[in-house]
């Protein structure tokens, strides 16, 4: 306390000047009212929302959890006794309490809160380039829109927040129908379509940021959601016609570093490990961590193990089974370490696509971009809503675009497919579908969306039951803190 | 209002400015002696009231002292005797009788800002003295307080070496920050683990509105003031030497699964024989025998005090040194003050109380008391080869608590503290006199921790080396203007002050790993505060007695509109015993009836509630490398004003049979509206943090009553003292339109509390247990949840809707004790002494939540082992062994009773006669041997039911702690 200071005070006292004394700000921090003066402002609150999709409450067990898990595709992992809950999920046992659910109620409503702060913000920034203020409003919606998408697949009904809720409005909102939510994705993506740049509107320093094509192909997926299948088709058509994507030569590339951002990406969750001495560096993720190879070599703690039924589920000779899956014994992909046998886990296996090479850091410090869209899912979208617009002839290349490509070099294996029975390509896009894109959690919202949940789930042996599992649970601190007014979904 | 204040500050500086007035003086003589015995009291000061002229009685007891006029004050201050003050009324020669303690008619007690005859007060305001804070060997002031003032609740925080206590001053008004406020010699503190409680004179607890509603923005969960021993009127110095020497242990196992019964268990778990022949593996490891230890501790304390000329001082030295019962852990301090006040002029005084710490506290990282419940005890700490073995086979989230205690013991805490006011008197005109009070509280933190490379499994392991840095510095200093007025007519007594005060408090923190500063690794916050205060007491025909003040408070916390408080009280009293028709009575020595209402506020939440503060370091990444973000993460409640409590009290006090019983019984009702806390709001706002609000009115109605009986003779006297506090705690509402509060989660995201209007805050909500399901027909025909099995609890369907659902949650007790109550009894004859005390609660539940694991719970305890269901009919109390879900969900199956009783100490003393003792040159010789907490009745299976808590919409559950320890201390008090 310095002298000054302190004649200073006496000084104010004398005065009768207190109100400055008492007037006190966070020093060398910002307050709300200070924020969004400039242009580099509106670009941090932009980039602070796709920080929270890097969370452990987004990219992690939460997330495999209630995606692969949950599905046909994957089995919890990992030893018997880690993280017992996590099996209510697989096992459909899971109740209003289970602690795997309310991350991602949690998380993705922050995220959607961080969007809506920014797009208030953004707009009432004063002076500020026109084109950048509605690309990072783009963005923003296009992240909301996102959030809302997976939310809305999850748990149906949704309480609808699009702006920054005051004091007298945390208690009183409740749970709007699905497809008020539908409107509010659907509008939110047609805004962000129009303003955002293509891929190659964004300099080198940008890649990754959401895109037109983004956009345009998370439409499709909320069109083909609600059966809107020429809105679906015209969707992916614009993508694919517009020619800014392809596939990748080799199918395995994508979930290599090499693939990230490639030809083939069209939304990705952006990390990245830096030099770092702290376990968890600035742009890291904890996807891979929880899906890495338990035991030896060491690389995480062997979450979402690839299930029977999965194995089974591909064609003869299909290389994307090797590329999916990591079996003991199996070399890894950069060639560094054969997997060994671990003696807690029995029949173990691993998610190929999350696994990423020697990084600095710790495991939890996992540079490998989470892909969300890939152009191959914008080409079976569009054959299987071509298919159910009785377009089975337009369908027919598009699937096998994808096949072909699968098949590499080998033409023994993966024929072309040549269909052309409505209901029986169906069966054939919903198999290619589920191989091509498996254990990229997008299996469990598409049967879902196919209405077939129950009957294979069924035929595994889980304890599904019908009108209950299709959505979760809503956290029942949730229920609780609204004393009921946001509602329990039904049969939980 | 303001204004008026502001120019009445305004006449002391036009006094100051227009000089002083000559004033008359007079000659007083008199002998002051000791009350019961008759011994001249040889050293004794007497001193002027607010004038600084003092004299010391001779070898025959006998002093002299000129004086402003007749009507002063005479203040008589004897090594331990209670401070007395004589008013002349006239009289030039006195005989003062000192009384160890009897004498309370004239007692003086420290009040806000001032001092006043005990028997003038119109508050509820109770006091301790130094010898019974003596007797618990501490480092910390407020565990010496437990059990020692009626309405007083402490709740140790733990058995930590050098920890604090939780302190609740009449039940739970707030549902924040419970915490009384500390005045330490006028210095404002909410933290006072830098004192050492052998320093201390006395403390006086303000528990009512008349005697807090000065301290207004600090005083609503009451007020501690804190006097340390200042300098004695001896111009010979006392050196005073006095040092204890003991031993801790545990003071109470938990009961956990053995080997055998664990193994025994998980079979059942799994169902299979993972563990072919269980009982084979015996008791297996006790861990906790692993962990604690039996841990040495000792206190060494060497002081002088003394008058010299016109200059009394008070110099101390003390260390302090506990080892910790859980190993690795430790408490070492150092503590020095300086107490001097001298005599500038016969009107001005100046003076300063200056307090030193440093401390160092030994930690242990990693969470060895939380692995010592979970790891299964089928292991050893180490395996034959001598690695430590890894436990991680029955569960992910288990570490060897054996490894941590190794690997990350290298974990220290250094604090240096530098705490003191400095402070001018000027007795300005006769009954006039101005105090200028800067106080500051100065604190260094340095934490260190290095943590090795090792590995023992893959989730306990460090593959960085790591050195962690916190520096935290924290600044606080507090300037105070007060002018005082005190007059004595002869049937009129009025005393006044007003004043005003200012203080400021910074806060910075550093956080560094590998000398590299983090992500938001620089912290630093302000706060400051304004205030106005102003009291008159007046006392009538010495029976009959009035109060009244009025103090207003700017607190920064709050934007410009919610700012200022207003703190008013009033009270008055009546000492019947005084009135002229109670004359020549024999039955009461004292009685007295007094009444009291006022109102108090609390801010004490976190810096900023109002400002939305802008977060950073959000990165996003782009194209390998990051970008910075940064937005608004945590909602901000701009309209959050000020918690304020409206208390009532009415008290009564008497003495009977020549002051032997003696009792103060209070009545009060404290109302707290507008309470601040962090409550939970649901997910969907997207907050990342519960911004404060204004959330209920709360009602606390109850008792304090304490009774004594003391008597003393020549040589031998004893004493008994009970306090007992009945307290009920009752919602009286809910703001923003809320009909409840959930709060206080289980590690498995399940709500353990439901506040709700008409039941205690906080009171614990969950299912009701309706026994365990003996087979399938049960479970097929009961309401069930879906996925239970035969062993499975059956809850019940309470509101019988014949299914199963959060709808049949109901409320299961509460965390908040209905009574608290002590007793303690002494007994001295003939040089030996001998006390206990003992210290309880009652009307309390507990919640077990430690049971309920995030991921699993590979250990169990014996109660579960002996009573579970193994098959039909074997148990309709304990279900089967699971480990996590549906068992463990919140209900009545987790809440035990909370009510203990402890022996919290007893002592066992000889003080050596005077004569023999002055012979080998000391005024005072004293031994004892203590006991700490040697003896608890209590039903929770747990340590101790008492846990730490930080909001009391969470209190009442066990996370587990540290435990609390019993101690042994043998101890020497000389005096030369």
């Amino acid at each position: 306390m310095k002298i000054h200071k302190l004649l200073l005070t006496i000084t104010l006292l004398a005065s009768g000047c207190q109100k400055d004394f008492l007037d006190r700000r966070p020093p060398g921090e910002l307050t709300f009212e200070e924020f969004f003066q400039n242009a580099d402002q509106a670009v941090q609150a932009t980039n602070a929302v796709y920080e929270q999709y890097r969370s452990f409450d987004l990219a992690a067990l939460s997330y495999i959890g209630c995606t692969d898990i949950l599905s046909d595709d994957a089995d919890k992992g990992s030893t018997a006794n880690d993280a017992p809950l996590l099996s209510d999920l697989d096992n459909f046992t899971m109740d209003a309490t289970n602690p795997y659910v309310a991350p991602l109620y949690k998380g993705h409503y922050r995220a959607i809160a961080r969007a809506n702060v920014a797009i208030e913000g953004i707009a009432a920034v004063e002076t500020m380039d026109e084109t950048l203020r509605s690309r990072l409003i783009g963005e923003c919606k296009f992240l909301r829109a996102y959030s809302y998408f997976l939310l809305v697949q999850w748990f149906g009904d949704l309480v609808l927040v699009t702006k920054t809720l005051q004091g007298d409005e945390y208690y009183a909102q409740s749970r709007q129908p699905k497809e008020a939510i539908y409107a509010q994705i659907e509008q939110d993506l047609k805004d962000a379509a129009a303003v955002l740049p293509e891929k190659d509107g964004y300099p080198a320093s940008e890649k990754g940021r959401a895109t037109k094509a983004a956009a345009k192909g998370l439409l499709a997926k909320l069109y083909m959601l609600k059966k809107d299948w020429a809105s679906a088709e015209a969707q992916c058509m614009d993508i694919i016609n517009g020619g800014k994507y392809s596939l990748l030569t080799r199918y395995a590339d994508n979930f290599l570093p090499v693939g990230e951002n490639g030809t083939e990406s069209v939304f990705e969750i952006q990390t990245v490990a830096l030099e770092t001495q702290q376990a968890a560096g600035p742009g890291s993720s904890p996807y891979n961590m929880v899906q890495g190879v338990r035991g030896v070599p060491n690389l995480g703690w062997g979450f979402n193990r690839p299930s029977d039924n999965l194995v089974s589920s591909y064609e003869n000779g299909d290389p994307r089974r090797e590329a999916t899956i990591i079996y003991v014994g199996e070399i890894l992909p950069d060639g560094s370490t054969q997997v060994k046998d671990n003696p807690e886990i029995i029949n173990e296996r691993y998610n190929q696509k999350a696994w990423v090479p020697a990084h600095s850091g710790l495991q939890d410090n996992g540079p490998g971009n989470i892909r969300v869209l890939r152009y191959s899912d914008i080409l079976l979208l569009a054959a299987e809503a071509k298919n159910e617009l009785g377009k089975s002839g337009e369908a027919l290349p598009l699937i096998n675009l994808v096949r072909k490509r699968a098949r590499g070099t080998n033409n023994f294996i993966l024929p072309d497919v040549t269909i052309t029975d409505q209901t029986q390509l169906r069966e054939r896009i919903y198999r290619e579908r589920r191989v091509e894109l498996a254990m990229e959690q997008h299996r469990w919202f598409d049967l879902v969306r196919w209405g077939r949940a129950e009957t294979v789930m069924t035929a595994l042996g889980k304890s599904f039951v019908a009108n209950k599992h299709e959505v979760l649970p809503i956290p029942q601190t949730e229920v609780d803190l609204t004393s009921g007014k946001v509602t329990q979904n039904n049969g939980y | 209002m303001r204004l008026f204040i502001k120019k009445a500050l305004l006449i002391p500086l036009v006094l100051l400015l227009t000089g002083m007035a000559v004033m008359a003086q007079t000659r007083v003589t008199g002998t002051v002696k000791d009350g019961s015995t008759g011994e001249m009291l040889i050293g004794a000061t007497i001193k002027e009231k607010n004038v600084n002229n003092g004299a010391i009685t001779d070898v025959e007891g006998r002093f002299v002292l000129t004086v402003a006029s007749t009507n002063a004050t005479l203040v008589v201050n004897y090594t331990g005797y209670t401070e007395l003050e004589i008013p002349l009324n006239g009289r030039t020669e006195v005989t003062i009788d000192l009384s160890d303690n009897n004498n309370l008619i004239n007692e003086v007690v420290v009040i806000g800002y001032g001092t006043q005859r005990k028997s003038d007060l119109t508050g509820a305001i109770g006091t301790v003295k130094a010898k019974d804070i003596e007797k618990i060997p501490t480092a910390s002031v407020e565990q010496a307080l437990q059990g020692k003032v009626a309405g007083v609740y402490v709740s140790p925080a733990s058995g930590e070496p050098g920890r604090g206590a939780t302190i609740r001053i009449r039940g739970t008004g707030t549902l924040n920050n419970a915490s009384p406020l500390y005045v330490v010699d006028g210095m404002l503190l909410d933290d006072i683990t830098f004192l050492n409680p052998q320093d201390v004179a006395s403390i006086e607890v303000l528990k009512d509105a008349s005697a807090t509603a000065i301290y207004g923005n600090r005083g609503s969960n009451g007020v501690i003031l804190i006097t340390t021993k200042q300098g004695t009127g001896n111009t010979r110095p006392v050196v005073s030497l006095s040092t204890s020497y003991g031993s801790q242990s545990i003071a109470r196992k938990l009961p956990l699964a053995n080997a055998a019964q664990f193994a025994e268990m998980y079979n059942e778990l799994k169902g299979n024989n993972y563990f072919p022949d269980p009982a084979a593996l015996g008791t297996g490891t006790d861990w906790q025998d692993e962990v604690f230890q039996t841990a040495p501790m000792g206190n060494i304390q060497l002081g002088v005090a003394g008058m010299k000329k016109k200059f009394a001082y008070n110099v101390s030295g003390n260390y302090f040194n506990q080892e910790g019962i859980l190993k690795e852990t430790g408490f070492k301090r150092m503590t020095g003050r300086f107490n001097g006040d001298y005599a500038v002029h016969k009107q001005v005084k100046i003076g300063a109380n200056l307090a030193l710490s440093n401390e160092l506290r030994d930690n242990v990282g990693g969470g060895v008391i939380g692995g010592i419940y979970r790891i299964p005890p089928v292991f050893a700490p180490r395996d034959s080869t001598g690695d430590f073995t890894d436990p991680t086979f029955f569960g992910q989230s288990i570490g060897n608590p054996a490894a941590d205690l190794f690997y990350k013991n290298d974990n220290t805490t250094r604090v240096q503290r530098y705490v003191g006011t400095l402070y001018a008197t000027w007795n300005l005109y006769k009954y006039f006199t101005l105090k200028t009070n800067f106080g500051f509280d100065r604190r260094n933190e340095r934490f260190y921790n290095f943590e090795p490379i090792f590995e023992v499994s893959s989730s306990q392991l460090n593959n960085l080396e790591r050195t962690t840095r916190d520096t935290v510095k924290e600044r606080t200093w507090l300037l105070e203007n007060t002018l005082n007025f005190d007059r004595a007519w002869d049937k009129v007594r009025i005393g006044a002050v007003v004043g005003q005060t200012a203080q400021e408090y910074t806060y910075f923190k550093r956080n560094t790993v590998n000398e590299v500063l983090q992500p938001n690794g620089e912290q630093r916050r302000d706060r400051a505060m304004i205030s106005y205060l102003s009291r008159v007491n007046a006392v009538f025909f010495d029976r009959y007695l009035v109060t009244a003040s009025l103090r207003a408070d700017g607190s920064s916390r709050f934007s410009r509109d919610n700012r200022w408080g207003y703190f008013p009280s009033a009270a008055v009293g009546w000492n019947v015993a005084q009135e002229p028709f109670m004359e020549g009575q024999k039955i009461f020595d004292r009685l007295k009836l007094r009444a009291s209402w006022g109102v108090t506020g609390n801010d004490k939440i976190q810096d900023y509630p109002s400002l939305g503060i802008i977060s950073d370091e959000l990165y996003a990444s782009f194209n390998d490398t990051v970008q910075p973000g940064a937005t608004l993460v945590n909602y901000a409640n701009a309209d959050i004003r000020w918690e304020t409590t409206e208390q009532t009290d009415i008290g009564l006090e008497f003495a009977l049979f020549k002051g032997r019983l003696s009792a103060e019984i209070d009545w009060y009702r404290r109302f707290t509206y507008d309470i601040l806390s962090d409550l939970p709001i649901p997910d969907y706002v997207g907050s990342g943090s519960n911004p404060f609000v204004n959330a209920a009115q709360v009602e606390n109605t109850g008792w304090d009553m304490t009774l004594q009986w003391r008597e003393s003779r020549r040589k031998w006297g004893y004493n008994f003292t009970a306090i007992y506090s009945p307290v009920k705690n009752k919602v009286l509402q809910l703001n923003e339109g809320k009909s409840e509060i959930f709060d206080g989660r289980t590690a498995q995201g399940d709500f353990a509390t439901r506040t709700i209007v008409g039941q205690p805050i906080g009171a614990f909500y969950g299912y009701q247990t309706a026994g365990i399901f003996q087979n399938e027909e049960e479970i097929a025909s009961s309401p069930v949840f879906g996925n239970e099995q035969p062993g499975d609890f059956k809850f019940a369907d309470l509101n019988g809707d014949g299914k199963l659902d959060a709808q049949d949650r109901t409320y299961l007790g509460s965390p908040i004790p209905t009574l608290t109550y002590g007793f303690s009894a002494g007994f001295d004859a003939f040089g030996f002494d001998v006390s206990a005390d003992f210290f309880g609660v009652q009307g309390n539940k507990v919640v077990n939540a430690k049971a309920v694991a995030r991921f699993d719970t590979p250990n169990w305890e014996t109660l579960w082992y002996e009573n579970r269901w193994t098959g039909e009919g074997t148990s309709n109390t304990v279900p089967r062994v699971t480990n996590g879900g549906h068992n463990y969900r919140m209900s009545d199956f987790l809440i035990e009773d909370g009510s203990f009783l402890r022996l919290r100490s007893i002592v066992l003393g000889y003080t050596l006669p005077k004569q023999p003792a002055k012979k080998i040159g000391l005024s005072h010789a004293r031994v004892y041997i203590s006991g700490t907490n040697l003896w608890t009745r209590q039903s929770y299976s747990g340590f101790t039911p008492e846990f730490p808590n930080d909001s009391v919409f969470r209190a009442g559950m066990d996370f587990l702690n540290y435990p609390m320890a019993k101690m042994m201390n043998f101890g020497l008090d000389v005096r030369f």
